[in-house]
């Protein structure tokens, strides 16, 4: 044993680890590798992964493209409906372009995520359940194309949950999910 | 200015030389003046971001609703740049010449680089300040991250890389003081330095990285460059965004370290083990970078996988090691010296009343439990998503900096009014009252932010949303008690820290001088150097181990309820 403000003796590193600290090394090493194989593992069984495709686009093209979306969704009195299986959602200060959408519940949507100016945080709930909610960060410049199936209809929340200037709390819109 | 002059003052040998008579240690006064520079100036950083903690905690808590928008998100800003950085970095800077020059019994080499180095930062610090308060439409306040392409004053980017100049030039004598301590022989470095050592370059990789950060945006900003990716700018920043926070880990296990022996009689129980677990921050710690882009786009699965475990959890194995070595240091030197049987008894027997070592053990504690294992869960890919950009991620990062290395700081700061200004405290009940008050009202507001942000889903960096989204019929309204609880408790841990300055400021300036040779109630019960001489495998470590055994089943009933969460989210992803 020695102190921590000294130099230690010349055999330090060959000096036998203690029983108890060598179990605890077991312990931690084999937690440690247990969380990877985990983590690892369930991007390939699990169903909720912050995995998707990203596309470079041009801030206004990707408008361009919402606009495009929204020409061909149906307008209805609780939002757009998607007119296939991709949805579009534009992220600006301080608006969620593209939202309020109704979809159907059990369906699988690809979401397609942008900005059209500064770093945005895409931030969804449902409404009668706070704490079932995900965070994906939305960029300018990129499209980020996430498949999600919302199995519960009810109404899903989205706020913005990077800063993005002044008005950044207003920033919300809606999902309306129906049954399908 | 000469209540001042006389802080600088203690009684030095004709050789400049004193000996600490709690370490132990031979003392330069010029590395004894530097560490109370930049001890002192962090202090200063710390009331100012103090301050600020309290608009923004009463903003927060919409029940008061302090401030508008408009200034919220300035005092945010000011709050962590002082906090998070200044604060820290100018503690950290001492902790260097501590672990240096100051253990290794030296001078401090090329003090006029050193002089140069705080007038930088103070300038950079200065500079980010005003940055922030003056900022105009259309810039808008850089809170932490600043992340392009949202317009931030260049004047921000220009003295914050300043800062990180000064920073760097006044990390230069300490590792002078490493290179002249080791060249000509094949000693190996006591573990406090090995320690600062290992600081010191996490310290060089974080601010070279912060520097390549703010140098792009600043380049885009003044027009050198027509356009900024916000994506890389992110990769950049967060070498120094998380990085800094890397280096308050590793100061404050080196601090840990120190306290634990010197006021607690600790020793290392292995040498190899203890650091080796450095030598792993070394490789693997900066890879957690990756933690705040764990919900980018544009990352692939792989990249993330790797880097956010540390390369298979080899920086949280190190943090691991750390959590056993430490209290069983504490445990088998105190019952070397026969202080406390049983279990517990060496914890039970320990000097609680002493603020140093009552704030350190606060420190390793909280830390763990709080910092370490949300900082490991919230850091696995899918359960990020859960936790990012949430107030449970703010809950985390005060587990780690305001409960964790404030607290190690805290201990540190005490230790040295005693030691090197050599006063003594100007009440022993109120400085004895810190690390309690702090550690149980900080930890309660921490909770409550976890709390918020995990079963709720509140947003951090926004000034509303709890009871009002204007625009809109939603709201977090669910979370309000969650909230009056926060709200009272963050105030007293501010008044907590209140006390904290109170005491200190009033130590150097009222309390007595300690005689010559007195150890201030410093030095644990039978000496800094008990004598016994068994071998470590003569002393039983079951206490320690028991400890550790709760903190991992603790961790991983975090770690399941995280994940059962997780799962009962809709299908996301492919």
């Amino acid at each position: 044993m020695s102190n921590p403000l000294d130099d230690p003796d010349d055999d330090w590193w060959n000096t036998p680890v203690h029983r108890r600290e060598s179990i605890w090394l077991g312990l931690a090493g084999a937690w440690s590798l247990g969380i990877f194989t985990w983590m690892a593992g369930f991007t390939q069984f699990g169903d909720q992964n912050p995995i998707g495709t990203t596309y470079e686009v041009d801030p206004d093209q990707y408008q361009e493209r919402v606009g495009e979306y929204k020409e061909a969704a149906e307008e209805t009195d609780d939002g757009l409906i998607p007119p296939g299986d991709d949805v579009y959602v534009g992220a600006m200060r301080f608006n969620w372009d593209g939202l309020p959408a109704v979809l159907e519940a059990g369906r699988e949507y690809d979401i397609h995520l942008g900005a059209y100016d500064v770093q945005h945080g895409f931030s969804v709930r449902p409404e009668e359940n706070l704490n079932k909610q995900i965070n994906l960060q939305v960029f300018p410049g990129s499209e980020w194309v996430i498949p999600m199936t919302f199995d519960e209809p009810g109404t899903y929340h989205v706020v913005c949950n990077e800063f993005c200037g002044q008005g950044h709390r207003t920033m919300h819109g809606r999902f309306t999910v129906v049954e399908g | 200015m000469s209540a001042i002059a006389s802080l600088f003052r203690n009684d030095y040998g004709s050789d400049g030389f004193r000996t600490c008579s709690v370490t132990g240690l031979d003392i330069h006064r010029s590395v004894e003046n530097y560490v109370k520079l930049f001890g002192l100036t962090a202090v200063i950083a710390l009331a100012v971001g103090g301050s600020f903690a309290f608009s923004v905690a009463m903003t927060r808590w919409e029940f008061v609703g302090l401030l508008d928008p408009s200034s919220y998100y300035t005092h945010l800003s000011i709050h962590a740049w002082n906090l998070l950085i200044f604060w820290m970095v100018f503690m950290e800077i001492a902790v260097l010449y501590v672990g240096g020059p100051m253990v290794l019994g030296r001078k401090l080499p090329l003090r006029r680089l050193a002089t140069l180095g705080w007038v930088t930062m103070v300038a950079g610090a200065i500079g980010v300040n005003a940055s922030i308060w003056l900022a105009e439409a259309p810039n808008e306040a850089p809170l932490l991250t600043a992340y392009v392409p949202l317009p931030v004053t260049p004047w921000f980017y220009g003295t914050a890389i300043l800062f990180l100049l000064g920073a760097t030039i006044a990390a230069v004598p300490f590792f002078a003081t490493i290179w002249t301590a080791t060249r000509d022989s094949s000693r190996t470095l006591p573990l406090v330095a090995f320690g600062a050592f290992v600081t010191g370059i996490i310290a060089v990789e974080a601010i070279l990285g912060g520097i390549a950060a703010f140098a792009y945006a600043l380049a885009w900003r003044i027009d050198l460059i027509a356009s900024v990716d916000p994506g890389i700018y992110r990769q950049l920043y967060w070498i120094v965004g998380h990085g800094t926070q890397q280096i308050n880990l590793l100061a404050m296990i080196t601090v840990w370290y120190f306290l634990t022996h010197v006021v607690g009689g600790a020793v290392v129980i292995s040498e190899k083990v203890s650091r080796t677990a450095f030598i792993l921050y070394l490789f693997f710690i900066n890879l957690g970078a990756a933690h705040h882009l764990l919900v980018d786009p544009g990352m692939s699965a792989g990249w993330r996988i790797w880097n956010t475990s540390y390369a298979f959890y080899g920086a949280a194995f190190a943090s691991m090691i750390h959590a056993f070595a430490i209290p069983a240091g504490i445990e088998a030197g105190r019952r070397r010296r026969g202080q406390g049987g049983g279990l517990f008894g060496w914890l039970t027997s320990a000097p609680w009343r002493n603020p140093v070592f009552a704030s350190t053990i606060f420190s390793i504690i909280l830390f763990g439990f709080l910092g370490g294992i949300t900082g490991v869960v919230m850091g696995q890919v899918q359960v990020n998503m859960t936790w990012h950009n949430t107030l449970a991620t703010v809950g985390h990062f005060h587990a780690t900096v305001a409960l964790g290395t404030t607290l190690a700081f805290f201990g540190l700061v005490l230790f040295v009014i005693k030691t090197m200004f050599r006063r003594d405290y100007v009440s022993d009940t109120l400085a004895s009252a810190i690390p309690y008050a702090y550690g149980a009202a900080m930890s309660v507001a921490t909770l409550m932010l976890m709390y918020a942000g995990i079963l709720y889903g509140v947003p951090r960096r926004t000034a509303e949303a709890v009871r009002n989204i204007p625009g809109s019929e939603f709201s977090f309204s669910a979370a309000i008690p969650i909230f009056m609880i926060f709200g009272v408790f963050a105030l007293l841990a501010i008044l907590s820290g209140v006390l904290f300055v109170g005491v200190s400021v009033g130590s150097l300036l009222f309390g007595g001088r300690l005689p010559a040779g007195d150890d201030g109630g410093m030095l644990p019960e039978g000496g800094l150097h008990a004598d016994g001489g068994e071998p470590i495998h003569a002393v039983e470590l079951r206490g320690t181990f028991a400890l550790c055994l709760i903190f991992l089943g603790v961790f991983a009933a975090v770690y399941v309820l995280n994940w059962y969460l997780l799962t009962q989210l809709w299908a996301i992803g492919a």
